[in-house]
């Protein structure tokens, strides 16, 4: 897999530098305000994907955890779906973000209540997601079939893609990414101890529930922040993780950067590929990626290693 | 050292302590013994403030309950019973966790390990293999790894849940010998639970012995087993006599009553 990740890697260096570096027939300006911020906000939206997964796959201690299994990110796509079909197209990425935050912590916040009461344990937590993203997806469609005439420019948010974003987008981005990349930085020590057992982290002197909130809320933002300017790019949360502790081992000091180093190359790789084929957007290069990666995670797992 | 008054626990319906006062004095060993399901693990737990239970802990003079869990931790380092699968961290990544409780998230921001880690490690023995993953040792390394991490947490309380489990008859000795010998050096207070009745007798100060959730003996070793303890306690016919090496009770299991 890890060698799966460094082709992705390669693919999208290799078309940001061509893309980037401006030949005969490109004209400076193309490249400047459609491709820079293009390939940044797929980096930007990739590597806030990436720290959601690592994040969540330690805290949850399950390595199917990612923000499409928890709630989190459809309830963020439902978020974002909301505010653009009732405030218009004059919505701004930042308000797009906050209300995708806001559905976040909706999703995730039902997934909660419901696994909390369950006694939160890792595997319910992650059958109650499954269930819970599906119902908020299920919204999301109803809101669409209500307002038919949208349905087709929504369709973004459903599936991810990198189409049409700017500066604007950037703007809105780069400050989240900034500010969850410090957070995941600064809480690396403490993901480090949830990461192995509860009972582990009380005795060691972690006060259990309030960190985890803590931890899951970045996991939210790092979300949300991805799926309001490029829409549910799926399975990167899941994908970038596993491809980095394969590569590094479980601490979160250097799992979680590197993950999200491998999102941002995974993600700009699947532009670049969805790009070569005309109308087959960026999410849908991710859901194909992640579903191969899916596989060989499950056999892996029923062969005994995990 | 540890003052747990009037403790009651419930799972349900079901009483699994009832009104246990339990002293523990600082330097003091206490073994607590008893069937499964007597509430000794329980009992440990609530020491260790991981469970609710109705009538008060003292550890060091304070209110378990007024305490942060950093500040509990600094106070008591415990050995659970459950081995939880450690992801994929080595032995020395595990180990320095135990330090999170004096060094605070920020400060174990980079990593690194402080004399206390390597200390744990030395007189474990698990420095020999300190850069392993943690799930790929035996059971025994696995047990003196936990060890390891109880011990980096420097507190002056050690709580033990049987400690010995997992071990081959070298490697228990080895387990309580340390133990014995870290009391001796550091003046630690230590509480542990033990499945064999002669290992409890030869090293603690005190059998604590528990019968459904109640204390129905406690006291010197010398004291407290006798056969009337093995069949009252554990249901077991048995002999008991007096050890002329170590003026400890060694005992002989029968039969099942």
């Amino acid at each position: 897999m890890r060698w799966l990740v460094l082709a992705a890697g390669l693919v999208a260096a290799g078309f940001v530098v061509s893309g980037l570096v401006p030949g005969e027939q490109v004209d400076e300006r193309i490249v400047l305000e459609l491709r820079l911020p293009r390939v940044l906000v797929g980096l930007g939206a990739g590597a806030c994907l990436g720290i959601a997964g690592a994040v969540m796959q330690a805290v949850l201690r399950n390595p199917l955890a990612a923000p499409e299994a928890t709630g989190v990110g459809s309830g963020a796509v439902l978020g974002a779906v909301v505010v653009t079909v009732f405030g218009g197209a004059a919505t701004s990425p930042v308000g797009v973000i906050a209300t995708a935050v806001l559905g976040g912590v909706v999703g995730g916040g039902v997934l909660w209540v419901i696994a909390a009461r369950a006694g939160s344990d890792p595997v319910r937590l992650a059958v109650v997601g499954v269930l819970v993203s599906a119902v908020l997806a299920g919204l999301t469609l109803v809101l669409l079939t209500a307002r038919p005439q949208l349905a087709g420019s929504m369709t973004r948010w459903l599936v991810g893609s990198l189409n049409g974003r700017t500066w604007e987008h950037w703007a809105a981005l780069w400050p989240c990414l900034l500010a969850v990349a410090v957070a995941a930085v600064l809480l690396a020590p403490v993901l480090e101890v949830l990461a192995v057992d509860d009972d582990h982290a009380r005795v060691v002197g972690l006060a259990v529930g309030p960190w985890r909130s803590a931890v899951l809320l970045l996991a939210v933002m790092a979300t949300a922040a991805a799926v309001a300017t490029t829409g549910a790019l799926a399975f990167v949360g899941l994908l970038a993780p596993h491809a980095a502790r394969s590569w590094v081992g479980a601490d979160p000091r250097v799992a979680v950067p590197v993950s999200a180093v491998f999102g941002a190359g995974t993600v700009t790789a699947a532009d670049s590929l969805a790009q070569a084929v005309p109308g087959v957007p960026t999410g849908a290069v991710t859901a194909l990626l992640g579903a191969c990666v899916l596989v060989m995670v499950a056999r892996r797992t029923s062969g005994g290693v995990a | 050292m540890i003052e747990a008054k009037g403790v009651e626990v419930h799972f349900g319906q079901r009483v699994v302590l009832r009104g246990v006062d339990l002293e523990v004095a600082e330097g003091e060993w206490v073994a607590l013994v008893g069937r499964n399901g007597c509430g000794k693990t329980t009992l440990l737990r609530v020491l260790a403030g991981l469970r609710r239970a109705t009538g008060s802990v003292h550890i060091g003079g304070t209110p378990l309950e007024s305490l942060s869990r950093r500040e509990i931790a600094r106070r008591v380092a415990v050995l659970p019973q459950a081995m939880p699968a450690v992801p994929a961290l080595t032995v020395r990544q595990l180990v320095r966790q135990g330090r999170y409780a004096v060094r605070g998230p920020l400060g174990m921001l980079g990593g690194g390990e402080d004399a206390a880690v390597r200390n744990a490690l030395r007189v474990t023995g698990t420095d020999a293999y300190a850069d392993a993953q943690v799930d790929r040792l035996s059971g025994g390394e696995r047990q003196r790894v936990r060890l390891a991490l109880a011990l980096a947490q420097a507190a002056p309380v050690l709580l033990l849940d049987e400690p010995t489990t997992y071990l081959d008859v070298r490697h228990q000795l080895e387990v309580l010998e340390l133990v014995e010998r870290l009391r001796g050096e550091l003046g630690l207070t230590v509480v542990t639970v033990l499945h064999d009745l002669a290992q409890a007798a030869r090293y603690a100060d005190r059998v604590v012995a528990l019968r459904e959730g109640v204390i129905h003996a406690d006291g010197r070793a010398a004291d407290v087993v006798d056969t009337a303890l093995l069949s009252d306690v554990f249901g077991v016919r048995g002999r008991v006599w007096r050890d002329e090496v170590t003026g400890r009770p060694l005992c002989v299991y029968d039969s099942v009553e």
